[in-house]
């Protein structure tokens, strides 16, 4: 099964690009701030300058020019990919689990005498699933004062379970009937070893798909709060934060602006084509 | 009917449920909005004067029984002169004064929710007709070059942020081509849609990349069924198999998909009302976050969710009206 599928996935031309992209994203951010060679916050006025006295754009020494603060833009991308990985990959972890582990245990209580653990889990997803999102996630930036990467990434994971619990859920109602989750339950297993032995494996395709395509969304939430300006204080640099400080000088320096926007588009359409290409080769129904 | 109870008992429980946790995480955590208000060089003595003003010296309690207490009254007004409640028939809806505009809630909201009506409206119908036509067009043509395209395009579409598209766009037909405004509303409506034709292309292209797709996989079903083969064996023409034989068995599905969003429209547009510099309730909403004015966040979150459980609520009515089973379970 696992060989067959890891077959449809290489054949799957969209997905190895999505791979090779992801792969690239990591690679820069693991090396890029070292090959830049410049620190991200650090301006540097010694550079050469542009005909107005301006930063300069692209010499030897600053691959990419420098941005109106006469920082190395090539170095600042290279932070803000480690920032948009780490945001991106970290929050969909913990959105994941506590999806998964929501979801199995509704789905496991449901219509049982624990019933009333389900019942109060599914409202609790509902009222979840109506809040607006962004919203949320902005107050508790704003209220929050100053904000951590950390903050960002436990905001992003903790607000955005709802929709991974009901799908769990409801693939956890399918396995619990199945003959051998009945069996050994009839052999006296606890129902968190059946749980954790034979319904988590059985959920695992629908989560690896999930999580796939919420690597792309994490990424886009990120950004999005960073252009509104509620996401990591300056300097620290992150793509949403670059594009917004550089679209004012569009007509300028277009450099400021392209940059971090084809860093956050290419992000998201690597994670988006990544998880097309998963669910594609764990479910061959659904092409 | 005991099933339609349960289902409105249900909604209202969401909608109180989502104001509530905005109002405790509004309320709890540490920044404090009298001294936003004030500035940061207030002395001490008028920020505690502020607080006293809105009542933020109350403990929470009090002062979420003044919110919820006060959100709808049937009597009429005690002085019309400082009433800050709208007001259908004999009952009146109050959300209370904003902090900062020291206007009453409810017509800030009522000034704002038009614009972005019709902002979503506009960016509907971009996506119900390019998402039709292109999902139809790609399925009719499957795996030819044209499907790849449309594919792909999606792909795009679903990747590149709004504001990415947005600032994009503005770039090429506001900045360099000069054909549209760059932002701002209007006060005529031809001025209004004129310059709503950016935003909600911004909007709308997304939602047609996602139904694109959609359309495109549901038509795919459809046209391998049997009465689709019978229909292309009698001869009728390419258009009419595809409409009136496999379009037309979609439509339930892709439907209840735009009902669903009729819901998240009003929330949906935040980052393009604030690219646009659109008045409506995204811009609002971000603002009265950043500003820590907490009587408008509630107002706005309190509709919000209002619209998405009542358009949850009317498709899940739907489907019980046209479906039987749906109402046993």
């Amino acid at each position: 099964m696992e060989r067959r599928a890891l077959r449809r996935f290489q054949r799957n031309r969209g997905a190895v690009v999505g791979l090779v992209i992801v792969a690239g994203l990591l690679a820069f951010a693991a090396i890029g701030p070292l090959l830049a060679g410049h620190d991200p916050n650090t301006s540097d006025f010694a550079a050469a300058r542009d005909g107005l006295g301006g930063p300069g754009g692209p010499s030897r020494a600053h691959p990419l020019g420098l941005d109106p603060l006469f920082r190395d833009l090539a170095s600042r991308l290279a932070h803000g990919a480690r920032v948009s990985l780490l945001v991106g990959l970290v929050a969909t972890a913990v959105s994941v689990s506590v999806g998964a582990v929501v979801g199995m245990v509704s789905g496991w209580a449901a219509d049982g005498r624990a019933g009333f653990v389900d019942s109060a889990l599914m409202r609790l997803v509902d009222v979840g699933l109506s809040f607006p999102y962004l919203l949320l996630v902005m107050a508790i930036g704003t209220a929050l004062g100053d904000v951590t990467i950390v903050t960002i990434l436990l905001v992003l994971g903790l607000t955005s379970w709802f929709g991974t619990a009901r799908i769990v859920r409801s693939k956890t109602l399918q396995v619990r009937s199945l003959d051998f989750v009945v069996a050994s339950r009839a052999l006296g297993q606890p129902s968190w070893a059946v749980l954790l032995r034979h319904v988590l494996p059985n959920v695992a395709g629908p989560l690896i798909v999930i999580a796939s395509a919420s690597v792309a969304q994490m990424i886009i939430a990120e950004s999005v709060l960073a252009y509104l300006q509620v996401g990591l204080p300056p300097p620290t640099a992150t793509w949403g934060r670059m594009l917004q400080e550089g679209q004012r000088y569009y007509t300028v320096a277009p450099r400021l602006a392209v940059a971090p926007g084809l860093c956050i588009f290419l992000g998201v359409l690597g994670f988006n084509l990544l998880g097309e290409g998963v669910r594609d080769a764990l479910d061959p129904k659904e092409t | 009917m005991s099933w339609l109870l349960r289902r409105l008992a249900v909604s209202a429980f969401t909608v109180w449920a989502v104001v509530t946790a905005t109002f405790v995480v509004f309320n709890v955590l540490p920044e404090d909005p009298a001294r936003v208000i004030a500035g940061p060089q207030a002395r001490p003595a008028d920020v505690a004067r502020i607080r006293e003003q809105l009542g933020l010296d109350r403990p929470l309690h009090v002062r979420y029984g003044r919110f919820f207490g006060g959100l709808i009254s049937l009597r009429p007004p005690a002085d019309p002169a400082t009433d800050s409640a709208v007001r259908i028939g004999g009952v009146g809806l109050d959300l209370g004064v904003s902090y900062l505009r020291r206007r009453p809630v409810t017509e800030l909201l009522g000034k704002a929710l038009p614009p972005t009506l019709l902002l979503g409206v506009l960016a509907l119908i971009v996506q119900v007709v390019v998402g039709g036509v292109a999902g139809c067009l790609a399925a009719a043509r499957r795996n030819g070059l044209l499907d790849w395209g449309t594919v792909a395009l999606t792909l795009i579409g679903i990747s590149a942020p709004t504001f990415l598209t947005g600032l994009l766009l503005q770039h090429f037909f506001a900045r360099t081509l000069g054909w549209f405004p760059l932002d701002g509303y209007g006060a005529t409506w031809g001025e209004r849609l004129h310059a709503a034709a950016l935003p909600a292309a911004t909007l709308g292209l997304f939602g047609a990349a996602y139904y694109t797709r959609l359309v495109r996989d549901e038509m795919l079903v459809l046209l391998r069924q049997d009465w689709v083969r019978t229909a292309w064996a009698k001869g009728l023409p390419r258009w009419r198999v595809l409409v009136r034989h496999a379009l037309r068995n979609a439509l339930m599905p892709l439907v209840t998909v735009v009902g669903l969003e009729l819901g998240g429209l009003v929330g949906g547009a935040i980052v393009t009302e604030k690219i646009f510099r659109w008045p409506g309730i995204g811009s609002l909403s971000v603002d009265a976050i950043v500003e820590r004015d907490g009587p408008v966040v509630f107002g706005v979150v309190l509709l919000l969710a209002s619209t998405v459980v009542a358009a949850n609520f009317l498709v899940d009515l739907a489907y019980a009206v046209l479906d039987p089973r749906v109402r046993r379970r």
